[in-house]
């Protein structure tokens, strides 16, 4: 029997068009491209050829439950004695509140870590047992769902999800929350110096173009996240569809950080956090989560007001939120519910926000209340992510087999350097 | 009876080092030889490793080949950047660590034990943790700038991406190793044949030239070898500091590739062809110590 994703195709992109044939066409297109105008990709038209269709705002999907795979039963008592397994990224989590989670509920809590959603995926499928997924990005829930590694989630266990923005209990990558519930919730952006850069981006007409200043040679450095690295390339020449299958586009977002990488000599890395507090580098395209947390790294006699973190103000940027699950392999289903509600309650909530910087979707957790908590310095409340952003920023998404091979071939060709 | 006996003690002498090559080189090298002449998971899009060889496809080897050598090569200026990086870096060890070897071997004296201490002792800390120092200290605010400020010269942006400090690192890291080489090698030449040297009337240099450096070519051989080999295939050095793409060394290749899902396959090819280069030096390296070993006997 083919798997429901067996054969996806984009319709952005010519059946025959390789990853060879992509690079083999990139310098001729990338000249076209002043000339032709480029195809607006259409998410709602990336079927699959099974039952399933990637998940958009605008073509919301409704995972099936599997036979053999469902929800465990409504009333059932937290197993005793028992050891949480949970499984999640290097420093995602408040050990405190795990801690909290073990002392209420007379448990033990393992925490095990990943670096990437590949290798977490790699490992889960070899057969590593763990009762809770934190952290899984929406990109990969199909893999997850499809494959059978994750269970459906038993909402009486989880009445804290009112406490979470409306929007997480119907949305759009798990129509009624099968699957998931909100972790976190972020912004990428463009986070500076103000001390040391002469511009501002909140002044700029095309504030995702502030990297390419060659008189900050040396001193500018994009996130190492292929998905993150072409966006930027994207929004700088305006292009807002950051699930594209258009190879045009791809191309265009390639040739454009390749520009960048010989205009400033372009630093690849994840160390936004430290490195703009540090003063190293001056333009760092970053993750909201991270600059929220640039007060504890800000060297000794710097103000961390210095730190600016720019997002459109419309709302209209890249916004992601990560989600957590309990895998169908869990030997604790209800401790693992358990600790999933637990994790969407305010108090613990902002405690865990202390320690990790990135904000969870709580109707409770207003910037007056992080600023309050003193999490946040007043000067980088943009780093806080509204409603409103989820609802009008651009997700980046699960692309079809073949796109996403375009889109990392792209990746791999900038990050390397020609 | 007393043959066999004989024979099945020298299996079993010779039973943990085969053991040891069969699980830890051959079983791993297979296992990669699988997945760079394997399949896709189309829904993971992980690497799906065929293990029997006629079911095997060429097509990530093909695309390598195309990546190194096709008309849309990206990865052959990257290639060539680290056989360039490597030279120099090699050179530099040479330069830097013949002398000290030299002085520890001849000169030291009774203090020599407190040498080879000093030379061991960076194999205390590990190499990471001895780059991510070093990280520290050339950052904008950090003791190289500061120093460099004492006498006058502005700051120097070192993490900046700079070829410079990318092969001043892996000079940092890697020569130690060459320098306990070379110490070993030097230390095993006789004085009188050097004092036969300056007995036939050479000078200083002359004898140098004449007697120990020739003397020495085995173990600069053995250094160079030892230093280059895991240079050519070193990506942390480069990604901590630099970490920028007009630097990026054939390791910081196979390892995007290798952390891509999708082209974990080219990344496998990439990295037994990398092997297939190292041979070489290797069998050089092989063959001249035969013959050297011939001519001593």
């Amino acid at each position: 029997m083919a798997h429901p994703r067996e054969g996806w195709q984009g319709h952005g992109v010519p059946r025959k068009l390789t990853r060879r044939s992509f690079l083999g066409r990139s310098a001729g297109a990338a000249l076209a491209l002043g000339s032709v105008p480029l195809l607006d990709a259409c998410a709602s038209a990336l079927a699959g050829s099974g039952t399933v269709q990637l998940p958009r705002p605008n073509n919301p999907v409704k995972w099936p439950v599997f036979a053999g795979n469902e929800a465990i039963k409504t009333g059932l008592a937290p197993e005793t004695n028992a050891t949480l397994q949970v499984y999640n990224w290097v420093a995602y989590v408040n050990q405190a509140v795990v801690n909290s989670f073990a002392k209420k509920y007379k448990c033990k809590v393992q925490v095990t870590t990943f670096n990437t959603m590949d290798e977490a995926l790699s490992k889960l499928r070899s057969g590593l047992q763990f009762d809770v997924l934190m952290g899984a990005t929406v990109d990969v829930l199909g893999q997850l769902i499809e494959s059978k590694l994750v269970q459906p989630v038993n909402h009486s266990y989880i009445p804290n999800i009112t406490q979470a923005w409306p929007d997480f209990t119907n949305p759009f990558y798990d129509q009624g929350w099968r699957y998931t519930v909100p972790y976190t919730i972020y912004t990428t952006g463009i986070s500076w110096r103000k001390d040391l850069v002469n511009e501002n981006p909140y002044t700029m007409a095309n504030p995702w173009a502030m990297p390419w200043q060659s008189k900050y040679k040396g001193r500018v450095a994009i996130l190492d996240d292929y998905r993150e690295g072409i966006s930027l390339g994207l929004m700088k020449n305006g292009i807002y569809d950051l699930n594209t299958t258009d190879y045009r586009q791809i191309n265009l977002a390639r040739h454009a950080l390749e520009e960048l990488s010989s205009l400033v000599n372009v630093r690849i890395d994840n160390n936004d956090y430290t490195e703009v507090p540090d003063g190293d580098t001056w333009i760092h395209h970053a993750w909201s989560g991270d600059m929220a947390a640039a007060a504890s790294y800000m060297p000794k006699g710097v103000n961390v007001d210095v730190v600016g973190y720019w997002f459109p103000t419309d709302g209209r940027g890249p916004v992601a939120n990560d989600t957590n699950v309990v895998l169908r392999s869990a030997t604790n289903p209800v401790l693992a519910h358990e600790y999933l509600n637990y994790f969407l309650d305010l108090p613990n909530v902002i405690e865990n926000i202390s320690f990790n910087g990135y904000m969870q979707p709580l109707t409770g957790v207003t910037p007056q209340v992080l600023v309050k908590e003193q999490i946040l310095p007043s000067s980088l409340l943009s780093t806080i992510v509204l409603p409103s952003y989820f609802r009008r920023g651009v997700a980046e998404l699960q692309l079809p087999v073949d796109v996403d091979a375009l889109w990392q071939q792209a990746w791999l060709v900038v990050s390397n350097g020609i | 009876m007393r043959r066999q006996k004989k024979n099945g003690f020298f299996i079993a002498l010779a039973a943990p080092g085969i053991i040891w090559l069969v699980l830890l080189f051959i079983v791993p090298f297979y296992a990669v030889l699988a997945i760079a002449m394997g399949k896709l998971n189309e829904l993971f899009e992980s690497p799906v490793a065929v293990w029997n060889p006629f079911a095997w496809s060429s097509e990530n080897l093909i695309d390598v080949w195309h990546d190194i050598f096709g008309s849309a090569a990206f990865a052959g200026p990257i290639v060539v950047r680290t056989i360039i990086y490597v030279a120099i870096a090699s050179l530099l060890c040479l330069l830097i660590g013949y002398p000290a070897a030299y002085f520890v071997a001849r000169f030291a004296g009774r203090r020599k034990g407190l040498f080879l201490v000093l030379l061991v002792a960076p194999f205390w800390i590990s190499y990471m943790m001895r780059m991510l120092a070093w990280v520290d200290l050339l950052q904008t605010g950090g003791y190289v700038n500061k120093a460099l400020g004492w006498v006058g010269i502005s700051p120097v942006n070192w993490l900046g991406g700079k070829p410079a400090t990318v092969v001043l690192g892996l000079v940092y890291g890697y020569i130690p190793y060459l320098i306990l080489v070379l110490y070993a090698g030097l230390d095993r030449i006789d004085p009188a044949l050097i004092e036969a040297g300056r007995d036939l009337g050479l000078g200083r240099i002359r004898t140098f030239v004449r007697v120990t450096l020739p003397m020495s070519r085995q173990p600069i051989l053995t250094g160079l070898l030892i230093t280059v080999l895991p240079m050519l295939g070193d990506y942390y050095t480069n990604q901590l500091l630099s970490g920028a793409a007009s630097t990026s060394m054939i390791g910081n290749l196979i390892q995007g590739q290798l952390g891509t899902p999708g082209l974990e396959g080219q990344g496998a090819v990439l990295s037994l062809l990398l092997l297939l280069v190292l041979l070489v030096p290797m069998i050089y390296y092989v063959i001249a110590t035969n013959r050297s070993s011939q001519v001593a006997s």
